[in-house]
């Protein structure tokens, strides 16, 4: 079950991919590349496992020093550790 | 004798005490059976014994005032014994020791009380029975002379049986099961005689019970009121006046209501709504007719014979109003007073008669549109029925609003149930909203504009316009990290992880370029996106891309994603 049809959280998550933004991130970076349509929803995908992983490894951050809240050096904390894994 | 007592709202039972009490003063208990049992039957008229106990407790305790001579003493002695009882002791004794005037004969008082026995006789009989061992012992000090206590036990029996009926004569609607199962019950009841009273009124909650009878009939009335001054209240001039006005003029306000709109001020509604109501009549009575000969469904499907939209108004309302009078009925039946059922009877008479009502109304508006003075305000006519009968009115006059309507539409039909003000009042307000938001906005779009609107970080006007939309999609990213995250964050938290994104996305440009140029394309393929996604460990032999995109993208995109075998033979998306 996906993720994404269990989500009843107060605010409201937009399930749609920004096409537009992704299509444009990637030609602002790479003009000279082209990208697919099915490959722009992967990128999405890859993005929403990013997040995902980052705000997981966050969490275990900020439980980790007793914290109720997600400051912004667990975050940093945790960038390192995901950007570095999702380096490839 | 003095009125120790000031006049309460309730003069029932009151009066009765009082009557009671002043006629009491230098009689015999004997005679205390007329008045008692004229008591009694007050007291079985009215709903609320709560009330009776409070006044008799009152009534106890002025009494005690009451400058008497043998009586007073005894109802002193009885007073100080009742408080210590409950109130249902305290009438008692108050019954058993007050004296009163015999407006109606003994044998007259036999006759009377045998007809509210003969009601419960299966109960009153093994409760007299009880009840007589029980009023030795739990009102010893009354001062009754010994030679009457054999004579004054039956009566005793009697006026307690009679108050026993009096109070179960509210409570039998409530239990009316009790009745069937006599023997049982009487053994029960019989049990519970024997206990002292108070567990009785423990156990006869229908004494506590009264109120809601007379909530019923207030609220059917209440109805009645609320259509009148809803249909008052569409029309903006004449709400202040549809209240204060009396029955028979409501109806021809209610009358002018259709017309208050589409005519240019009052007077000439009101003129309007004189003759009208003549011509109508007819039509009222053939509709009342119609109603009344068949059920409240079948007569409203009569009555749309006729017109087309009007009709279906009505009939929607007429629905509405039938399932508001059925839903006291319901309310009413809950509590399971069969003592409501008259009321209920009234409410659906009140009920049908505001259908009659508003029938006349939607007639009078043929009639008027019918003269032609609101042919071409029909519409506004139809606004102000929709108003007045609600979002279904509203529907079929605007029925180019489309979406927003049809949920009002829904949502009404839910409504009826729900209390009838809440019906006015929301009814009122679904017409008022529906056309402006005639587009329908959907509550997943707001935030997408929000979000959009939400970044205004225009550090350096010339890339602002790389920034606000930048910003917007790593927005988005940011609030999915804050609900993955399922904790407060602070905002500087959040600003890093936008930063974060940010270096993801080159990190993710590049790989993506190693890929495509290890392939010797240019152009960035799923596959490549798959070895990415492999490198970075999310994809596994155990975990395939396929199941990601199962978990985490919707429907829709799965379906562009993952290859799937359609009938003749065909795969989409093609491989």
């Amino acid at each position: 079950m996906a993720l994404s049809t269990t989500v009843s959280q107060r605010k409201m998550i937009r399930r749609k991919a920004p096409r537009g933004f992704l299509k444009r991130i990637f030609k602002r970076q790479k003009p000279h590349l082209r990208l697919e349509t099915s490959s722009d929803l992967l990128v999405h995908l890859n993005c929403l496992l990013f997040v995902h992983r980052l705000a997981e490894e966050s969490r275990i951050n900020a439980c980790g020093s007793k914290c109720g809240v997600i400051k912004k050096e667990h975050v940093l904390a945790a960038a390192k550790v995901i950007l570095k894994k999702s380096r490839g | 004798m003095a009125y120790n007592f000031s006049p309460d709202s309730e003069p029932t039972t009151r009066t009765l005490l009082r009557q009671v009490l002043d006629t009491a003063v230098p009689r015999t208990p004997r005679r205390a059976r007329s008045t008692r049992s004229g008591a009694q039957r007050d007291l079985l008229e009215t709903p609320s014994s709560r009330r009776q106990r409070s006044q008799t407790k009152m009534t106890a305790r002025r009494r005690s005032h009451t400058a008497t001579s043998v009586d007073r003493l005894a109802r002193v002695q009885a007073s100080g014994h009742l408080e210590e009882q409950t109130p249902r002791t305290l009438l008692k004794n108050i019954i058993l020791t007050a004296p009163e005037s015999s407006i109606v004969m003994p044998e007259a008082v036999v006759k009377l009380v045998p007809s509210p026995q003969v009601v419960q006789p299966s109960r009153r009989k093994s409760s007299r029975g009880s009840l007589e061992l029980q009023l030795p012992e739990l009102e010893p000090p009354t001062t009754l002379a010994p030679g009457l206590l054999a004579p004054g036990r039956r009566k005793q029996r009697l006026r307690l049986s009679e108050f026993q009926q009096g109070m179960d004569w509210g409570h039998l609607s409530q239990e009316p099961r009790e009745n069937a199962d006599a023997s049982s019950l009487t053994s029960s009841l019989n049990l519970t005689f024997a206990m002292p009273l108070q567990p009785q009124s423990v156990k006869r909650p229908g004494l506590a019970r009264r109120p809601p009878t007379r909530r019923v009939v207030d609220v059917g009335t209440f109805l009645q009121d609320l259509r009148d001054t809803s249909l008052t209240v569409a029309p903006p001039g004449e709400s202040h006046r549809t209240p204060v006005a009396t029955v028979p003029m409501d109806t021809v306000l209610e009358d002018t209501q259709p017309f208050s709109q589409p005519l240019a001020g009052h007077s000439p509604s009101v003129h309007h709504s004189l003759p009208c109501p003549s011509p109508s009549g007819a039509k009222e009575v053939e509709g009342a007719a119609s109603r009344r000969t068949r059920s409240s469904g079948h007569g409203l499907q009569n009555s749309y014979s006729g017109p087309g939209k009007p009709a279906q108004l009505l009939a929607r309302k007429m629905e509405e109003v039938e399932a508001i009078a059925m839903g006291l009925p319901n309310t009413s039946s809950v509590s399971g007073e069969d003592g409501i059922e008259p009321l209920q009877n009234g409410v659906g008479e009140e009920a049908e008669e505001s259908m009659e009502e508003s029938m006349s109304v939607r007639e009078v508006e043929k009639a008027a549109e019918e003269q032609g003075s609101a042919r071409a305000e029909e519409p506004e006519g139809h606004t102000e029925v929709a108003a007045a009968a609600g979002s279904l009115g509203a529907i079929e006059a605007k029925e180019p609003e489309g979406s927003s309507e049809d949920e009002d539409t829904s949502a009404s039909p839910e409504l009826p149930p729900s209390t009838p003000e809440f019906l006015r009042t929301r009814r009122l307000q679904f017409p008022e909203p529906a056309p402006p938001p005639s587009t329908a906005v959907l509550p997943s779009e707001l935030p997408k504009h929000l979000s959009a609107r939400i970044p205004p970080r225009p550090r350096i006007p010339g890339s602002r316009p790389r920034q606000d939309p930048y910003k917007a999609g790593l927005n988005h990213y940011a609030k999915l990290f804050s609900f993955y995250a399922k904790m407060p964050m602070e905002k500087k938290a959040e600003e890093m992880v936008e930063k974060c994104l940010d270096k993801y996305f080159q990190h993710l440009c590049n790989d993506l370029e190693v890929f495509a140029a290890h392939a010797g394309r240019k152009t960035v393929r799923p596959e490549d996106l798959e070895l990415l996604l492999r490198r970075q460990g999310l994809v596994t032999d155990q975990v395939s891309l396929h199941v990601l995109v199962e978990r985490h993208l919707p429907l829709e995109y799965r379906q562009l994603l993952i290859p799937c075998a359609f009938s003749g033979n065909s795969v989409f998306p093609s491989q």
